[in-house]
């Protein structure tokens, strides 16, 4: 069993890797960064360091929404990088085994789907199980459109 | 400032001349001061051991160290002053008056002759000073030696003798607990009569102290939490103590070194805390702003005053923690040519290593970790750049090899060359290797020809090399891919220019990293950016009517010149609606000077500079982040890099 | 050296902070090196109770203990004596050459020193150990 994090998106549930979560914010304040990639909303002060802040819906394709005292800013650290994701809310804690995470179904792949590692369902809800080293890579989707001409 | 490579040891421990003088000149005032209480002792008998001790381990030092240097003239007459202190101290020679005379003259003869070389004058001579010391040092012997004055007995029976032990352990160390900070503690309570290493029972090392004091036990007992025991010593365990005490006897207070190493992580913590104390300092001015109409002025302006003597304050201890920080590059140049030369003498090749800019300070955190990405760079110059005699006879070039290492500051960065003349860098041998690793891993690889960017990028993929098997001189496990990395952690970057046979320059540019920097708060369409006002040569309200259009660029007269606008709004792509009239910061010097085109300058503030590390959010133009004391992020713009982008527009 | 990768630390005893940094400067030169200083022989029997030393460089004539007493202590303990010592004394010592090396110094080197030829002793031992 290995802890996850779970946040809300679109209406969808997500999952990260507990250890892979620095720490979940408040958003206070991020200032845009001119000339960044669309879906990197700009940069905010995380503990005393200056950390990207990627707007998790801009990334998935979804429209954006106006931030609200529920958005949250999920602060990944994978070790080498500290990035923070930008989420409608993020509240629950979960423990998954790793048998329960199941491939991602190829009707997804369309979509969030090749950020995806797995899916696993929790009672009745499914929780996408995120790629996190996809999702942060900007440069990925270039590349697998590349691959695919 | 082309400096050879250093080939004998003198000129090697040249670096170290500073350090020479400023010891020199610590032990010539603790000299002085022992003369004056000697010439009190001039044919009195015996004189006070410790004293003899001090001035004879001062000019022993002196010797060795201007020895060093290649002073051999303050280093012979050290070592005849120091003879005749031996003298003294073994009592085969009296301290008379003439001895005195002859021991005075030659001390203010050594001080002149350091100073004649601190200053390139002419060393004053010294022959007849070391002939009256060898005469003096000659005299009839004195019946019985000198002795120890601490070891007089009376002051046994007022004061009690303890011994204290002392364990060091890595844990009090840290805490700044060691044997010198116990040892001073006692000295300040009592007198010391004895420190000597131990070995406990299970191997481990201790200290005993002998002190006589007439302190407490309670005051004892505030000892102990750093990890000292006392015991009172009887009177015959005194005798004892003194019989065994083949290790020696402490002196009085011994003069404390005058250079402190500090650890870096300190000064980390130290400049952090300082970064806190400015951020605090912007909020409590905000916030005595803020009172300013609810405050009657008597009350509100010493409070302002305060606040602002703080500000000053603050900047003076930044200032002096930076100097801490600030060490020259040289040092580590001259660890290079070293290396080189070790390498040359293995691959049989001919170098001149040819260093310049060795004064140019750099932050001591980014030195130790430029060090290992610049020594892998003189690596690979000397191992694939740099070609063998007969390689260089055939192609007709000088057969010794040129290296050379320049450093510069430029602004806020600082620039440093590593230059081969040698082979240059095979792009057809790169490319076919790329082309076989894309393969390899099922990826195409379509370039055929490419500049130095990309040649850049491709020997600095993660496992590209272009030897198979990676000799001695570029091996070490760290690829090019780790030294590129490196240096951008640093917030720095690397290019390349490379020309077949001709050599290969690779430029490092590095920030200063001023950790805390004065800087202009700008608005452009209502976002707020910090402009490093070091950057800044004038600051200028222009009225919009007033620019002129010139082959695409705007201008504003300045000066009786012409000086092209960049707007900012431009740059950042952002949509903008312009007032009548916009604030120019003047960036450069004259016929390079850039106006920078912003809406408005809001403030002056200390701001603390902060990296941006992350990929996502790096853009060309962005040097780091800040915040204010409103705990609003701020982005610090990148001015070098804003300037190179108005001179390629204007192309 | 069996471990590639081990840094050998180089404990730099002398009283003169200027002679400290040209001896640790000098023995910058070699890999895997760095160094810990102790400006007198307290401080150096200090530094190997609490850091693992592999090599001392070590001065004669300091205040507190001799040199040879530092010597006579390393050499003494079952931990510490197969620390290799390299004695740096300035010209003219009393003791000679053929004393500190009974007592269990290694090397034997002069003031003025040549920087090559320090950092070679001391690589040679490190490699030797």
């Amino acid at each position: 069993m290995e802890p996850f994090i779970l946040f809300e998106l679109a209406g969808t549930t997500y999952g990260v890797r507990s250890r892979s979560v620095q720490q979940i914010e408040m958003i206070d304040d991020v200032a845009s960064v001119p000339n960044a990639h669309p879906a990197v909303e700009g940069v905010a002060l995380v503990r005393g360091q200056v950390i990207p802040a990627l707007n998790l819906r801009t990334r998935f394709g979804f429209d954006k929404i106006e931030r609200s005292l529920r958005s949250r800013l999920v602060v990944i650290n994978t070790g080498s990088r500290v990035v923070g994701m930008i989420v409608d809310t993020a509240r629950e804690f979960i423990k998954i085994s790793p048998e329960s995470i199941e491939p991602p179904p190829e009707a997804l792949t369309g979509l969030s789907g090749k950020y995806l590692e797995g899916v696993a369902t929790i009672g009745e809800r499914p929780v996408l199980i995120l790629n996190l080293d996809a999702v942060l890579d900007l440069e990925y989707e270039l590349e697998a459109a590349v691959e695919q001409s | 400032m082309d400096k050879p490579t250093p080939d004998k040891a003198g000129e090697f421990f040249d670096q170290f001349l500073d350090d020479y003088y400023a010891e020199c000149d610590e032990h010539l005032v603790s000299i002085r001061r022992s003369l004056v209480t000697l010439e009190d002792e001039v044919d009195a008998g015996a004189v006070d051991r410790t004293l003899l001790d001090n001035l004879f381990r001062s000019f022993h030092t002196l010797k060795g160290i201007s020895g060093m240097v290649g002073l051999s003239a303050a280093e012979q007459l050290a070592h005849h002053l120091e003879s005749y202190l031996r003298g003294l101290r073994e009592g085969t020679v009296i301290l008379s008056e003439t001895g005195f005379e002859a021991l005075a003259a030659g001390v203010s003869i050594l001080e002149n002759v350091i100073n004649a070389r601190r200053q390139d004058q002419a060393i004053p001579p010294i022959d007849d000073i070391i002939e009256r010391l060898q005469a003096v040092s000659s005299t009839q012997p004195l019946a019985s030696p000198s002795l120890p004055k601490q070891e007089t007995p009376e002051k046994v029976s007022v004061t009690t003798r303890w011994r204290a032990e002392f364990t060091p352990t890595a844990e009090l160390a840290a805490r700044g607990v060691n044997v010198n900070s116990v040892r001073a503690r006692l000295q300040e309570i009592g007198e010391l009569l004895q420190a000597k290493p131990i070995v406990k029972s299970a191997g481990e090392i201790a200290f005993h102290f002998v002190v006589s004091t007439d302190a407490g036990e309670s005051v004892l007992k505030s000892f102990e939490a750093d990890g000292l025991n006392f015991e009172v010593l009887r009177n015959e365990t005194i005798e004892k103590a003194k019989a065994s005490q083949t290790v020696s006897t402490i002196g009085p207070t011994i003069a404390p070194a005058s250079v402190v190493r500090v650890d870096l992580d300190r000064l980390d913590e130290l400049m952090r805390i300082i970064g806190d104390l400015v951020i605090s300092r912007t909020r409590l001015e905000d916030q005595v702003n803020d009172l300013k109409c609810a405050t009657p002025p008597a009350v509100w302006r010493p409070l302002q005053e305060t606040s602002l003597s703080i500000g000053q304050q603050l900047k003076r201890l930044r200032e002096s923690v930076m100097r801490v920080r600030m060490v020259q590059l040289g040092e580590i140049f001259e660890r290079m040519t070293f290396v080189v030369r070790d390498l040359a003498r293995e691959s049989g090749k001919k170098i001149i290593v040819q260093l310049s800019g060795g004064e140019t300070e750099i932050d001591k955190f980014l030195v130790e970790r430029i060090m290992d990405p610049l020594m892998h760079l003189v690596r690979n110059a000397v191992s694939h750049g740099l070609e063998t005699v007969a390689e260089r006879e055939a192609k007709g070039k000088r057969s010794e090899g040129l290296l050379s290492l320049t450093a510069a500051t430029a602004g806020e960065k600082i620039i440093i060359k590593i230059a081969d003349d040698g082979r240059g860098i095979d792009r057809d041998l790169v490319l076919e290797r790329a082309r076989a690793r894309a393969t390899a891993r099922g990826l195409s690889h379509g370039a055929s020809a490419i500049d130095d960017n990309a040649l850049l990028d491709l020997i600095c993929s993660p496992g590209f090399s272009t030897r198979d098997e990676a000799d001695r001189a570029s091996g070490r496990g760290v690829g090019m891919d780790v030294v590129k990395r490196a240096i951008e952690d640093l917030g720095g970057f690397v290019t390349l220019s490379t020309k077949m046979c001709e050599g290969t320059t690779f430029t490092i540019e590095l920030p200063l990293t001023l950790a805390i920097a004065e800087a202009l708060i700008v608005s452009v369409n209502g976002q707020r950016f910090a402009v490093p006002q070091s950057a800044v040569r004038e600051v200028l309200e222009v009225e919009s009517a007033s620019t002129k259009v010139l082959e695409n660029n705007e201008i504003i007269s300045y000066r009786g010149r012409v000086l092209p606008l960049l707007r900012l709004a431009r740059v950042f792509d952002m949509d903008h609606q312009r007032g009548p009239t916009f604030h120019v910061l003047v960036l450069g010097e004259e016929s390079n000077a850039v106006g920078l085109a912003v809406d408005r300058i809001l403030c002056q503030r200390e701001i603390v500079v902060r990296a941006i590390k992350d990929p996502l959010a790096q853009t060309r133009g962005i040097a780091g982040a800040t915040e204010l004391g409103d705990q609003r992020v701020v982005l610090i713009l990148d001015i070098s890099a804003l300037r190179e982008f108005a001179l390629k527009s204007r192309h | 050296m069996p471990d590639e990768n081990k840094m050998n630390n180089i404990l730099v005893v002398d009283d003169s902070p200027t002679m400290r940094r040209m001896v640790i400067t000098s023995l910058g030169t070699l890999r895997r090196v760095k160094s810990t200083q102790a400006g007198t022989g307290l401080e150096a029997i200090e530094r190997l109770a609490i850091e693992p030393i592999d090599l001392m460089v070590l001065d004669l004539n300091m205040p507190d203990m001799h040199g040879m007493e530092v010597i006579d202590f390393v050499r003494s303990h079952h931990a510490y004596r197969d620390i290799p010592i390299v004695v740096l004394t300035t010209k003219g010592e009393e003791l000679s050459r053929s004393e500190a090396i009974a007592a269990g110094a290694n090397r034997y080197l002069t003031k003025p020193f040549d920087p090559r030829q320090l950092a070679d002793v001391v690589g040679s031992l490190l490699k030797a150990s």
